[in-house]
């Protein structure tokens, strides 16, 4: 009586695939450039880790060309307008943020929400993902892992004067990253990406991490939770 | 370390479970919320056994509710049930029972085909349905229930309903070898399987359900389905002993009536108390000794340092494995739930 769920063909090449892919591919692309140029930031915040964080934009930079590459393959064009405005609110705080010095901040949206989520997205896509993007995106999570580490390193070293601050900038960030992903949610579906599998993986990556910074259960529960429903 | 993974029987249940235990944020969401959540370990528990000696878990909540599957989200299903289990796994536990649905999700749709969960590779030796063990105290269920109500095993009629899952036909061939009952009714629902489990045991007869119940004075309900099903109790012998195997149990309630007992199956009682709050959740009588058998299996190969998947797969139940998960059983204080 056993079942298997069949394995779904999909071809790369049809318009609706490479239309939804032009939007998709976007926002890796633009993902990729913000979090170089985030980083570029938080090392002027953070001297003593200077070194640390350049090594990390740099990745960052090596992600988003590989990332082109993508698009290239498949003769799409990122629309980098629709980009643009999607990270624009989430772009916008960050540079608030780092105007005031509020490296905590900056820290969870870069290297906690942004990473968060590349991480799950990334995850969701590589089943998925046409032959070429899979080797790619393979390559690239490994290294998000390892950003997403910094910042957990940082905000977990630092935790007791964080945590305020820390829940403040979730409560405004993170009804944010749901609305992005209403806006994706259609576009995803067609690259065969459910959004429930998105939030799922979104909230262990997340949850996870709030944990190893200095959360309890409780916490995670509602940090990882907030403006989900509303969203 | 031992570990749990549950889950909460309907989406009503689960609401209700996340406001008793604070969680608003998950208190007021429907099925698309729970659709989206992520697992989480609920409770730290410890056990002590009879022999004294105590050992350590984790209750995992997978947050799989049955609707999933009476709804067709198969995928969703087969999401929670890897996530948990890659939970249970980076939290170190040697061995986890898949509990509830959990085994049955992980058997019916191949999930051993699906190791690799983000950067996880499942290693499924840290795993256990808790299968031979339930099988093993349901079948100690027939045999004390058969006394307490004053039936003869030796002129009894046993159906087993579900008799070609995975505990159905465990409890098949014990009754066969280690009991003298006089007749066993196989009901299932696939006749192909029916007639290889009749072929196998070289006795038992193939009968429609509604065939079978009259004629039975022990009914083991081992079926496993995301709804209940309805029983005539009107055509039931008297005496007859219902034993419910099936999740969520619901028989008592549905099925009451002089002369029926209905007990439920697969569950056992520790002889000591046990420390955690996850069983008054899921509504035991005596939630602090009460508890699943297939929970209680994690915990006896956690006691003997057996951290090996002592269940695994379809129909591999051997009387051998039962007789040994049995006798640990006993040695640890669990006992049988009669009721």
């Amino acid at each position: 009586m056993g079942q298997t769920l069949e394995a779904v063909a999909i071809d790369y090449q049809t318009e609706n695939y490479r239309d939804a892919y032009s939007r998709i591919n976007a926002i890796v692309i633009e993902g990729e450039a913000e979090a170089h140029s985030n980083y570029l930031q938080l090392a002027e915040l953070l001297p003593e880790s200077k070194e640390d964080l350049v090594k990390l934009a740099k990745m960052e930079d090596r992600h988003k060309k590989g990332f082109i590459a993508c698009g290239k393959n498949l003769s799409v064009t990122p629309d980098m307008d629709f980009a643009e405005k999607f990270f624009a609110e989430l772009h916008s705080n960050f540079q608030k943020a780092f105007a005031t010095g509020d490296i905590v901040t900056c820290l969870l949206i870069q290297s906690l929400i942004i990473e968060c989520f590349a991480i799950a997205a990334y995850n969701i896509y590589i089943p998925v993902a046409d032959p070429f993007a899979r080797k790619i995106t393979e390559g690239v999570i490994k290294d998000e892992y390892m950003h997403l580490k910094f910042g957990e390193e940082w905000l977990q070293n630092n935790f007791a004067d964080s945590k305020a601050t820390l829940e403040q900038a979730n409560r405004q960030n993170l009804p944010i990253v749901w609305k992005m992903l209403n806006q994706v949610e259609t576009d995803a579906k067609v690259l065969n990406m459910e959004k429930e599998a998105l939030v799922e993986d979104f909230m262990i990556q997340y949850g996870e991490s709030l944990g190893n910074i200095g959360f309890n259960t409780r916490d995670i529960m509602r940090m990882s939770a907030m403006g989900l429903v509303a969203a | 370390m031992f570990g749990l993974i549950g889950h909460l029987t309907s989406l009503e249940h689960a609401q209700s479970v996340a406001r008793e235990l604070g969680y608003p944020e998950y208190a007021d969401q429907g099925l698309e919320f729970w659709c989206s959540a992520p697992p989480q370990i609920v409770d730290r528990i410890k056990v002590t056994s009879a022999t004294g000696q105590q050992i350590e878990g984790l209750y995992v909540e997978s947050c799989f509710l049955p609707e999933m599957l009476a709804g067709s989200k198969i995928k969703t299903a087969i999401r929670k049930i890897l996530n948990a289990m890659a939970l249970a796994q980076k939290n170190d536990i040697d061995i986890t029972a898949l509990g509830g649905f959990s085994s049955i999700i992980f058997e019916n749709f191949n999930l051993s085909q699906m190791s690799s969960v983000r950067n996880i590779q499942l290693e499924f030796n840290r795993f256990t349905t808790g299968n031979t063990h339930t099988a093993y105290i349901i079948c100690r269920q027939i045999e004390e229930a058969s006394r307490k109500f004053g039936i003869d095993l030796a002129r009894a009629t046993v159906t087993v309903c579900g008799a070609t899952g995975d505990i159905g036909s465990a409890v098949c061939r014990w009754l066969d070898a280690r009991t003298e009952i006089k007749e066993l009714l196989l009901v299932a629902r696939n006749q192909e399987r029916l007639k290889e489990l009749q072929s196998q045991l070289g006795r038992g007869t193939v009968m429609a359900i509604e065939d079978a119940l009259p004629k039975s004075d022990i009914i083991v309900w081992v079926a496993s389905m995301a709804k209940g099903m309805a029983i005539d109790v009107a055509t039931l012998k008297r005496p007859c002993i219902l034993i419910d195997g099936g999740y969520p149990k619901n028989m008592s309630t549905l099925v009451q009536d002089e002369g029926v007992h209905v007990i439920d199956g697969g569950i056992v009682e520790h002889s000591l108390d046990i420390d955690w709050k996850i069983m008054k959740i899921v509504n035991m009588t005596a939630p602090a000794r009460q508890l699943f058998a297939c929970f209680a299996e994690a915990m006896l190969l956690e006691f003997e340092g057996w951290h090996t998947n002592f269940s695994w797969g379809r129909n591999q139940i051997s009387l051998e494995n039962m007789e040994k998960i049995g006798e640990v059983s006993i040695k640890h204080g669990f006992r049988p739930l009669i009721g």
